[in-house]
């Protein structure tokens, strides 16, 4: 509900990384400058939690964020998407006043940054980069440090919000333990106790999963459900898709420092092709499957290996085995029978029931071992955004 | 501005909050806190506890010496009080020096190696209040450096050695509560010394993410300017020097005491702490933490 | 407050060194800054000076030395031992007796040192010569006179006889004992009682020492044949005392030797500062006074103190060209044979030399010494004529 309350104001179409005209760069540097100048600009009062125009950072000759022009609404819980070293940490680093922007503007909570960080800030909680904590402190001296760190909040109920906040990442029980006694997915969960401290406007979240095992990531999936149902906004970053796919209404996807594609997930969906139907059956009984679904008006498309070629929806007649690599976060989705199924794929088109494909499978007596149909992931999309392995954009 | 624009919710929660930010006294003891539950900090008192004691052990075993040595020495067996200045002699020039530079090069390097920076920052704790907030922390664990050696050396020196009327340098007797009196003032004599090293230590942690490179260089900077104040040929150097005052604490062992190296210690610790506090000021308030 | 731009956050790194060494440097010129006096004429300066009786003072004295011998005070039993006049082993004759003896002297002229001076009328006088960790202090307080030294905890004590007491000129009562500093007034006046034809006296821009305005006195040999380029005296424009004295070598443009008030008080010191016990555990060693006690003048060659039955100095030359010539005795031997001297010595023809800016002394192979302040050859050609 929040999601689509302010979904309206999201950019409804994916920005494409060539639409970004170089010859735009010298009138957004200038404008860069007017607006921090401008207090009644209404860039810094829009409805958006955050919003960036033209935010640059370069480190000597090295553009690391190059002119991404970032908007988050208010109540969205936003995936910020991008491989290692695309630029998501400098930008994060950015929005919370920790590096200053070389140029652009960035506006927090409706407030211009880093002019308004000591009133944004108290609203803002925060995970960055990882937990950072001293090792030698128990898990609440640390939280009760940090929060005694804020001048805003309040020393009376500080035991209190800092026993909440551990319970709430279900670190009670290890409350009184020092921090080096702690597994990475422990501090993790610290870390995020640590963005829970007080009641907080904006919550943004680098890479809040790392280290958890998959217990864990539930957990915090959840958390982040929930931290969005109090109304509050979280901003996700990650470089699992599907993590993101999962718990986010928006998403943005930066790569090589550049934000490549932007707006609420169904659209980034819609922009990646409609949902797919996998038809699990016999070798025997593949060419009557395929007939069946050339029948319906769908393009069946035998599985091959994927190949990450970005090609989405790509059609080329190769039979085989599908093989999904376990990274790709699809693991819990599909994999290949032992049996020795073959596994036959299409694009569902628009107006035909899933229903409709498995009776008329069933009437044409193909022998149906398995039947799914799926949203796309976005993760063509990304790939054919950001690249693919380890060639990690620079 | 912002709160006409906040929701209904947010804006309740915000009325929880204090309306101005605190001057900092909660996060300052909570730094003294981090400060002294650290085996590191309570390790190196430990050491310079150790400075008197050893003295003491040493002039006992040996039943005096043969008038060599430092300052004092040669006057414990009179009176066990001197073994808190003869201990204060030995420190200041290295061990003093050492755990301040640990210290301070280690305030914000230190916070910036255990990723705690950021945190610290994004809390928000602002810079400023970071800065001053790690300079009043290093600042007690001078005075408490220093108060532990004297205090050391008087419980020692009470223990081993028969204690008495106090005779100052200018062959003039007080009474012990009248010489209590005056160690502590050389404690705070001593500490007041030390905050210049303090600031520039700051500096340099600012200056790093390195906490160890910070220590090494407050605590090498410390042995500069000594070997500079030694050298006749830099002697137009030798007022200027932060470690220029550091054994006038003598001065307050004469009869009457000689005020004046205290002032002038002052006001040349001031002028270093206003220097390197802009400094560390400048530096900190525009880096970018990547940490 | 964060949007202020980069550049901004560094004036404050800019602006405070400069705001503190605006300070230091305006302290500087304010120190040097001179009064306004009434005009008076050198002549009415020297009789100011000349009638000058303060006698009850308390004040701090910064001494200077720059006379091109090496610093002596980190050489091992320099500063650190035996510094006072008579130490407690006088009766010693090894080397290292000698050297700590000597050396003890030599510092003094060499480096800085602070002393705090105190007086309370002719008779009641205390020198503190503040050293780092160490004091040394000369108290007279009546006939009595007391030496002593905190580095090693030794006490000398002697009687001075009754009526030696009012002997000094000027009223700047400190205690006759080697091994402190002296104050300006006492060094001013040796310096006052030799003005004479042979010196020009003219008066320098009104100047301010430890607070108080003071008349410039200037000092110049007319002669060519000293090392002493000239000396400047501060007369306090009050009571005429010499607040500061300033020896320049011949063509140098900072003092060879500067001794100055940096701090003066007319208020009567605490009587207490006067009464000295020994503290208990210190050596206390009974003296004697040479029945020649030193003139108080601004002798401060580094003439070895405690040697017993001096020889007849022969004087030659006059007003600054005056050569003091100690006959043939065992002392000169003592020296030579010391290390510490020997390194300060170079050879010439007929002897060694050492050689100060303001003051040369020559040790003759035939065992007598010459010193004044004149170049090594007026020595040298005086040695040889006698």
């Amino acid at each position: 509900m929040t999601g689509s309350a302010a979904g309206t104001e999201a950019p409804s179409v994916p920005r494409a990384e060539g639409s970004d005209a170089p010859g735009e760069e010298p009138g957004r540097d200038f404008d860069a400058r007017a607006g921090s100048d401008m207090d009644g600009d209404p860039f810094a009062t829009g409805d958006f939690a955050i919003r960036t125009r033209g935010l640059t950072k370069r480190f000597g000759r090295q553009t690391v964020v190059d002119g991404i022009d970032l908007a988050v609404p208010h109540g969205a819980v936003f995936g910020f998407l991008g491989p290692n070293g695309s630029g998501k940490t400098t930008t994060i680093r950015m929005l919370l006043g920790l590096a200053t922007a070389t140029s652009g503007d960035i506006a927090v909570l409706g407030e211009s940054m880093p002019r308004s960080l000591g009133s944004v800030l108290p609203r803002v909680g925060a995970l960055i980069e990882g937990p950072g904590f001293h090792p030698f402190l128990s898990g609440t001296a640390n939280l009760r440090r940090l929060d005694a760190a804020d001048g805003f909040a309040p020393s009376a109920t500080r035991r209190a919000r800092v026993e909440r906040a551990l319970a709430r990442v279900g670190l009670s029980h290890a409350a009184r333990k020092p921090v080096r006694a702690y597994s990475l997915g422990m501090k993790q969960r610290l870390g995020i106790a640590n963005a829970l401290l007080a009641p907080r406007e904006l919550i943004v979240l680098d890479e809040p999963t790392n280290g958890l095992d998959p217990q864990g990531t539930r957990e915090v999936r959840s958390l982040i459900r929930s931290l969005a149902a109090d109304g509050a906004t979280v901003f996700v970053s990650s470089h699992l898709l599907a993590e993101i796919e999962q718990m986010c209404t928006h998403a943005a996807v930066m790569s090589a420092g550049r934000l490549v594609a932007q707006g609420r997930l169904d659209e980034l969906r819609a922009a990646s092709g409609p949902p797919r139907l996998t038809v699990r059956t016999t070798a025997a009984a593949l060419a009557p499957a395929a007939e069946v679904l050339r029948t319906l008006g769908l393009r069946p498309d035998p599985l091959a290996p994927t190949s990450g070629t970005g090609d989405a929806g790509g059609t080329a007649p190769a039979i085989g085995r599908k093989n999904v690599p376990e990274e790709a976060g699809m693991d819990t989705k599909m994999r290949p029978n032992e049996g020795g199924d073959t596994v036959l794929e299409a694009e569902l088109a628009q107006g035909i029931a899933p229903e409709q494909v498995v009776a008329s499978l069933v009437a044409a007596g193909v022998p149906v071992r398995g039947f799914t149909v799926e949203q796309p992931s976005l993760e063509d999309l990304f790939v054919s955004l950001t690249g693919e392995g380890f060639d990690v954009a620079q | 501005m912002s709160l006409s624009e906040t929701t209904p919710r947010a804006q309740g929660d915000l009325e929880q909050r204090r309306a101005r930010r605190s001057v900092g006294f909660g996060f300052f003891l909570s730094e003294l806190g981090l400060l002294f539950r650290r085996r590191r900090t309570w390790a190196m008192l430990g050491a310079l506890a150790a400075v008197p004691i050893l003295i003491a052990v040493a002039i006992r075993l040996t039943d005096g010496g043969d008038g060599r040595g430092p300052a004092f020495l040669d006057r414990i067996t009179q009176n066990g009080l001197f073994v808190a200045m003869t201990a204060l002699v030995v420190s200041i020039p290295l061990f003093l020096p050492l755990t301040v530079g640990v210290v301070a090069g280690d305030s914000i390097a230190g916070e910036a190696s255990a990723s705690t920076l950021r945190y610290l920052l994004v809390a928000p704790v602002g810079r400023i209040r970071l800065l001053l907030v790690k300079f009043a922390a290093a600042a007690v664990f001078c005075l408490a450096a220093t108060v532990t050696v004297s205090l050391a050396g008087i419980l020692i020196g009470v223990a081993l050695f028969p204690v008495g009327p106090v005779t100052l340098l200018s062959g003039d007797t007080v009474s012990v509560a009248e010489s209590l009196g005056r160690s502590l003032l050389i404690a705070v004599y001593v500490t007041v010394g030390l905050l210049g090293l303090s600031a520039i230590g700051l500096f340099i942690s600012t200056l790093t993410d390195a906490p160890v490179g910070a220590m090494a260089a407050t605590v090498v900077l410390s042995i500069v300017a000594q070997v500079l104040g030694q050298l006749s040929q830099t002697e137009w150097l030798h007022p200027w020097l932060f470690s220029y005052h550091w054994l006038d604490f003598a001065d307050l062992l004469r009869q009457p005491i000689e005020w004046s190296s205290f002032g002038e210690n002052a006001l040349l610790q001031l002028a270093y702490v206003a220097v390197f506090g802009a400094l560390a000021y400048a530096r900190f308030s525009t880096k970018d933490i990547l940490s | 407050m964060a949007a202020t731009a980069k550049w901004q956050r560094w004036v404050p790194a800019v602006a405070v060194p400069a705001v503190v060494a605006v300070v230091v440097t305006g302290g500087a010129f304010a120190a040097g800054a001179s009064a306004d006096l009434p005009e008076k004429t050198a002549q009415q300066v020297l009789e100011l000076a000349a009638q000058a009786d303060v006698q009850t003072f308390s004040g701090t004295v910064e001494q200077t030395a720059d006379l091109g011998l090496p610093d002596l005070s980190s050489v091992p039993g320099g500063s650190s031992s035996g510094a006072s006049g008579g130490s407690s082993d006088g009766s010693g004759s090894g080397d290292a007796s000698t050297d700590s003896t000597v050396s003890a002297a030599l510092e003094l002229l060499t480096g800085s040192h602070s002393a705090r001076v105190y007086a309370d009328g002719p008779t009641k006088a205390r020198v503190q010569v503040l050293d780092q960790l160490a004091e040394r202090d000369a108290i007279r307080n009546g006939s009595e006179l007391w030496l002593y030294d905190s580095s090693d905890n030794t006490v000398v004590h002697s009687s001075i006889p009754a009526d030696a007491g009012s002997g000094d000129g000027d009223g700047a009562g400190a205690p006759e004992a080697s091994g402190t500093v002296q104050t300006p007034a006492e060094l001013a006046q040796g310096f006052l009682d030799a003005v004479d034809p042979s010196t020009d006296v003219s008066l320098g821009a009104d100047t301010e020492v430890a607070g108080r305005s003071a008349y410039d006195l200037v000092l110049t040999p007319r002669g060519s044949e000293t090392l002493v380029g000239s000396v400047s005296i501060a007369v306090d424009s009050e009571t005429g005392l010499p607040l500061s004295v300033e020896v320049l070598a011949r063509g140098a443009s900072t003092p060879a030797f500067s001794v100055a008030f940096s701090s003066l008080s007319l208020d009567t010191p605490s009587a207490d500062l006067f009464d000295f016990t020994p503290p208990e555990g210190a050596a206390v060693t009974e003296k004697a006074l040479p029945t020649d006690a030193g003139d108080g003048s601004g002798d401060h060659a580094a003439a070895p103190q405690g040697a017993d039955a001096h020889p007849e100095p022969v004087v030659t030359g006059e007003g600054w060209n005056t050569i003091v010539a100690l006959p043939v005795g065992a002392d000169s031997a003592d020296l030579t044979s010391s290390p510490l001297i020997a390194q300060l010595l170079t050879p010439v023809d007929g002897g060694q030399v050492l050689q100060t800016a303001l003051v040369s002394v020559l040790l003759t192979d035939d065992g007598r010494v010459l010193a004044g302040a004149v170049p090594a050859e007026a020595l040298q050609s005086a040695a040889a004529g006698q």
